[in-house]
């Protein structure tokens, strides 16, 4: 019976399957930051002044900020004049109108990573505006979304055809001074993805992502901005998945989430970039300031998260429930084996009379990964009757891992109704005897019971995400268990 | 990253002022680990919601007036010794302005052994000053209280500390120590009650460190009801050996800045810790409870309730943190925080932590915030009651659960009394 | 189908079987009775390969195979199935998703294809008809929050849909009230066939009465040490074990 014993390291772990290079010629800035890159990306992109000043403003701030070391994270210095901080496909100027003008190479590309672009696209009914390295090369489905006054186009686009309502909301919920990575993201963002959805407008189709990290030594900076006005409601998905390679990448994402009066919206994100390999060499670092503002009343924002990817995680997608009786939720499913790190949480900042919000966090440690959730519920004084219920449990796959729980409230109004119920468990031996007796291999009776753990989650999902989440999820542990 | 401490010249001074005892070269080496640290600040994460700035502005006056140590017990030590007598059946000892009194001591039983810490030279060794208040402590200590419970032997009459501070002519400064070593298969209950007494402004800085050998029962209910406009912080720091098991429960009636520390060492197999609190506040209190309990080894088990109730500005603070480190496998950790919040002024921060790095453990905290139920609430009143009986019966409900299983039942009625004599206070305050 | 030659099994160092050997051929019910302590659950697991049971000597073989080398979902897919004496909870993973794959990975392995979830529920339906068993049942929890009667009634049902050729049932009757224990030995009973051996381990001669076995067996201190039709059964009742257990040490 030597064969079945619960050995961890006896499964061999499998490899990152999206790990290739695809090979593109590169327009890059030479790494280093300053202000004339700053100025020299600023004009490549084409941007008009204000947005400049909005940069330099950014950047003159973060020479001022520490690195914060507060994280239950370990990793080496990052050398930020190391980075090359512009890299755009060579065919830039003249941008593909259609798919069949996109560069062969690039669609191979998703072809391996099982996004088959325009048949998802067809067939999902999903439009997507797919980012390689920092400029967008494709839209599709514009026509359907511009019919419904939808705006959902790169960044930099809507910084050349809608400058207004930049200039209104850009760093209005994640302001440039927020902290050290928003701050570096604000200074040297390439591109990202611009929604607005228009008052009383249902978004006629889920909003699509994918993200791509390509070039070594390109940090890559995404800036993303939805504004859901009144009465509307937009579901946005953003997947990610990087290509293999031994530098670390940075990545330091901001999104802001504007939701007014009535309006909702739901962000779900997969992300499963490159862990590392089993002895933690290579992937990415990743740095991300997420966070939603429900500014009008009634207004909701829907967090759902399955990250499962990323040699150190530091992501808090957060809510700041300002209006009266808007609603804030969270989500997370957050997997981390072998070396990764994860610190990962959210902020529920409750100011509106009558706000709610609800937090569910499943992590996963497996391998000698570290797993921390850190959350904040804040009741501010005025937010009478807010109601907060927190559910956070860890389930350890193997001996050497961490499991980390980190809740702070801060509880000012005393009509406030706050529950917060943690719980650290194992996949028991008993458990997995059990279901191998009923004739389950021991890889599916662990997957049978993480997905059972996970399901409150996966249930927030939109349905071809929950598909995708679960085989991801069974992939990230596959070697955790034997 | 620290509070600012200007009187280092003064502290050196005072800690060389001190008797000449075998203490001596403890305090000048927690002097030096003292002055590399300072008062902990706002800026650690530890003391985020604790502003220390009150107790060390005042360590600094006290320091540069030249107070010296005081020769014998006050009257007002003496008087308030003899109603706690009246009212809790035990043997009782007093340590006024950090100075033990071992002439007054009551204990008889020989199985209990009291002495000054600098005829203890086995316990001086051992003195704990992993934190800058430890050494702070250490530094400053005139002489420390040590207990010795003799292996094999069941103490039944609890030992009552009565630790007193009395700032009734000028501010005051006070730093005790206390050691317990309960011996193997030892069995004793302690009591640690903190008053205090005088106008003027008064700042105690108390650690107990507890040692419970193989095999021993500790059980200690710590009492602090010291006067509304002086600071306290106070650490016990607990050390469990093989199947052994420390009970504590840690009330809060008075003060106006507290800050607890209960530190548990799960150090070998089999060891269990029980800790409880309550907290009860109103006013400008500002109440901090933090435990941390390490799993060193499994199995090893720990539960932890703590209750706390406010009003007015009060603001209360409660982390508690259990750490399973590798290998303690067979680790069972429990937490739970709950919270009533009766005014609109008054906030509650609270965070329970969990690090986890073994996986046989099972583990899980909670914690809430609310107000009395108002079902409840609208069931007494629809019974009769008015809304202050009302409010009356589920608040001292609420708090009387930490009280009934707080481990020296000797200390029962008079806790039930005084918590209910705060309560009135409080309820009081609510109706203002 | 299933000999048992002198098998010695250990538990952390602890020998709990001591030479124990036993034939169940097809068709045939078996009742392995004893005090507690004597090794009846341990051969129940053992049978079934818990990781935690170590045989240090013997061989088991199942239908000519060394059972004793395969894995345990391999024994299951073979057609062994464990009523387990103490079901766990697998909180989260919805009972008929377990049984949906425990019968797939079954049909798999003998070649069969896989029913699709239309023809699953329509089983499963059927199979629930005939243990009493509320609908509710199929959308909770594996065994999660079931009381002990519905966790029995939960392994009994997993018999039916599985179909094994060799089932082993250890204490199934424990903690089941006279109702369930008639409903438990109906579904057993109902799978009673020429080609099935089933074992039956338990305590008390209460269950024989509903299922009636063609062996008996008693076991004691990690062996039988006698073997009789059912009238041992009723030898025991009325006797104790300790009639036997003496006559054996003497």
């Amino acid at each position: 019976m030597a064969n079945d014993t619960n050995n961890i390291d006896s499964f061999v772990n499998r490899r990152y399957e999206h790990g290739f290079i695809t090979d593109i010629e590169m327009d890059s800035l030479p790494p280093g930051l300053d202000e004339d890159i700053i100025r020299a990306l600023s004009a490549r992109k084409k941007e008009p002044e204000f947005m400049l000043e909005w940069r330099l403003k950014a950047y003159r701030h973060w020479l001022t900020l520490k690195e914060p070391e507060w994280a239950h994270v370990h990793y080496p210095k990052i050398d930020y004049q190391a980075i090359s901080y512009y890299a755009a496909p060579k065919s830039d100027a003249d941008k593909p109108k259609s798919l069949d003008e996109v560069d062969p190479k690039l669609l191979e590309t998703y072809e391996k990573l099982g996004i088959p672009l325009h048949e998802r696209a067809r067939l999902a009914g999903v439009a997507v505006d797919a980012v390689f390295d920092s400029v967008s090369v494709t839209t599709t489905f514009k026509d359907k979304l511009a019919e419904a006054g939808v705006i959902f186009c790169p960044f930099s686009e809507a910084v050349a055809k809608h400058p207004e309502l930049i200039k209104k909301y850009l760093g209005t919920v994640v302001p440039q001074r927020d902290n050290f990575f928003a701050a570096l993201n604000s200074a040297v963002f390439s591109e990202g993805s611009f929604v607005y959805i228009p008052k009383g407008v249902r978004c006629p189709m889920e909003l699509s992502t994918y993200f791509r990290i390509n070039a070594a030594n390109t940090g890559q900076f995404e800036r993303t901005l939805i504004i859901a006005d009144e009465g509307s409601y937009v579901s946005y998905l953003e997947g990610c998945t990087a290509p293999m390679r031994d530098e670390n990448q940075l990545h330091a994402a901001v999104v802001e989430l504007v939701a007014l009066r009535d309006a909702e919206i739901k962000y779900s994100t997969v992300q499963n970039w490159y862990p590392g390999d089993e002895n933690g060499k290579g992937g990415i670092y990743n740095f991300v300031t997420k966070r939603g503002d429900c500014r009008g009343a009634n207004s909701k924002i829907s967090w759902t998260q399955v990250e499962t990817g990323s040699a150190i995680t530091w992501k808090y997608p957060s809510c700041v429930l300002r209006g009266e009786n808007s609603v804030g939720e969270f989500y997370s499913v957050a997997v981390a084996n072998n070396m990764q790190q994860a610190d990962t949480g959210t902020k529920m900042i409750h100011i509106g009379r009558n706000t709610r919000s609800t937090i569910v966090s499943k992590g996963i440690s497996a391998g000698k990964a570290q797993n921390a959730y850190r959350g904040l519920v804040k009741i501010m004084p005025q937010a009478h009757n807010a109601r907060n219920h927190t559910q956070c449990d860890s389930l350890l796959v193997g001996k050497e891992c961490g499991a980390h729980t980190f809740p702070y409230m801060e509880v000012k109004n005393p009509s406030a109704k706050i529950e917060h119920e943690a719980t650290t468990s194992k996949i028991s031996a008993d458990q997995l005897f059990y279901c191998r007796q009923r004739g389950l291999s021991e890889e599916d009776a662990v997957n049978m019971i993480v997905n059972g753990f996970c399901k409150e989650v996966f249930k927030e999902l939109p349905m071809e995400f929950a598909v995708e989440a679960q085989a991801l999820l069974n992939v990230s542990l596959e070697g955790a268990v034997g | 990253m620290s509070t600012e401490f200007s009187a280092e010249t003064e502290l050196r001074s005072a800690v060389e002022r001190l008797p000449a005892n075998s203490l001596k070269p403890l305090r000048q080496s927690a002097l030096t680990g003292f002055l590399k640290t300072g008062f902990p600040g706002v800026k650690q994460e530890d003391w985020r919601y604790t502003n220390l700035q009150a107790a060390v502005t005042l360590s600094q006056r006290w320091l540069s007036a030249d107070r010296g140590s005081i020769k014998k017990l006050p009257d007002s030590a003496a008087s308030v010794l003899q109603q706690l007598q009246e009212q809790i059946e035990a043997d009782w000892i007093v340590v006024a302005s950090g100075q033990a009194f071992l002439d007054g001591s009551t204990i008889s039983d020989a199985d209990i052994s009291v002495r000054l810490l600098s005829t203890d030279p086995q316990a001086a060794e051992q003195i704990n000053t992993a934190d800058p208040l430890s050494s702070f402590n250490a530094a400053l200590m005139t002489d420390g209280l040590v207990i010795r419970i003799a292996s094999n032997s069941v103490i039944k009459r609890p030992v009552a500390i009565l630790l007193f501070d009395d700032s009734d002519t000028a501010a005051a400064l006070s730093n005790a120590r206390i050691v317990i070593d309960a011996g193997v298969n030892s069995s004793c209950q302690l009591l640690e009650i903190h008053r205090s007494h005088g106008a003027a402004e008064q700042f105690s800085n108390t650690v107990s460190q507890v040692n419970l050998q193989a095999g021993s029962t500790v059980a200690l209910t710590r009492i602090q009801d010291r006067e509304a406009h002086h600071l306290h912080t106070g650490r016990v720091a607990a050390r469990i050996g093989a199947d052994a098991s420390f009970n504590i429960t840690s009330i809060d009636i008075g003060g106006a800045l507290i800050r607890n520390d209960v530190a548990i060492d799960l150090a070998e197999a089999g060891a269990d810790v029980t800790m409880n609190g309550l907290y009860l506040a109103s006013d400008n209190q500002h109440i901090d409870n933090h435990t941390r309990v390490d799993h060193r080894v499994g199995p090893s088990t720990s539960s932890e309730e703590y209750r706390g109730l406010l009003n007015g500005n009060a603001r209360c603070v409660f982390n508690g943190k259990a750490v399973v480190h590798i290998g303690a496998d067979g680790s069972d950790a429990q937490q739970s925080n709950h919270n009533l919040l009766m005014s609109d002024k008054a906030e509650i921060d609270t965070k329970p932590e969990l690090e986890i790095y073994a996986d046989e453990v099972k583990c899980s905290h909670g914690a809430t915030v609310g107000q009395l139920d108002p079902v409840s609430l609208f069931y007494l009143r629809s019974r009769g009651l008015d809304k202050d009986q009302a409010t009356r019966i589920l608040t001292s409900a609420f708090a009387t659960k930490i009280i009934e299983e707080s481990p020296v039942a000797a200390a029962h009625d008079y806790l039930q009394q005084r918590s209910k004599a705060c309560l009135e206070r409080i309820i009081a305050g609510d109706s203002k | 189908m299933l000999k048992i030659r002198n098998l010695h099994a250990s538990i952390k160092g602890t020998e709990i079987l001591k030479g124990l050997s036993l034939e169940v051929n097809a068709g045939e019910v078996h009742a392995i009775m004893g005090p507690n302590g004597s090794g009846k659950s341990t051969l129940a697991q053992v049978i079934a390969g818990h990781v935690d049971y170590e045989v240090t000597s013997g061989s088991v073989t199942y239908q000519g195979k060394d059972l004793l080398d395969l894995a345990p979902e391999m024994r299951a897919r073979e057609g062994i199935f464990l009523g387990f004496q103490y079901p766990v909870e697998i909180p989260g993973v919805n009972n008929t998703y377990l049984l949906k794959a425990a019968l797939n990975a079954k049909r798999k392995h003998l070649g069969l294809p896989e029913v699709d979830a239309y023809e699953f529920m329509k089983l499963i339906r059927e199979k629930m008809k005939l243990m009493e068993m509320d609908p509710s049942f199929l959308k909770r929890g594996v065994n999660e929050g079931f009381s002990g009667g519905e966790k029995k009634r939960n392994e009994i049902l997993q018999m039916a849909l599985l179909e094994p050729t060799l089932a082993v049932l250890d204490e199934t009757d424990s903690g089941l009230d006279i109702d369930a224990l008639k409903v438990v030995a109906n579904g057993v009973n109902t799978l009673r066939s020429p080609e099935r051996g089933i074992i039956l381990v338990t305590h008390y001669q209460r269950l024989l009465d509903y299922i009636e076995p063609d062996h008996v067996h008693v076991l004691s201190g990690g062996r039988i040490i006698r073997s009789g039709d059912k009238s041992l059964a009723h030898d025991l009742e009325e006797r104790g074990y300790d009639w036997l257990s003496e006559a054996v040490s003497a």
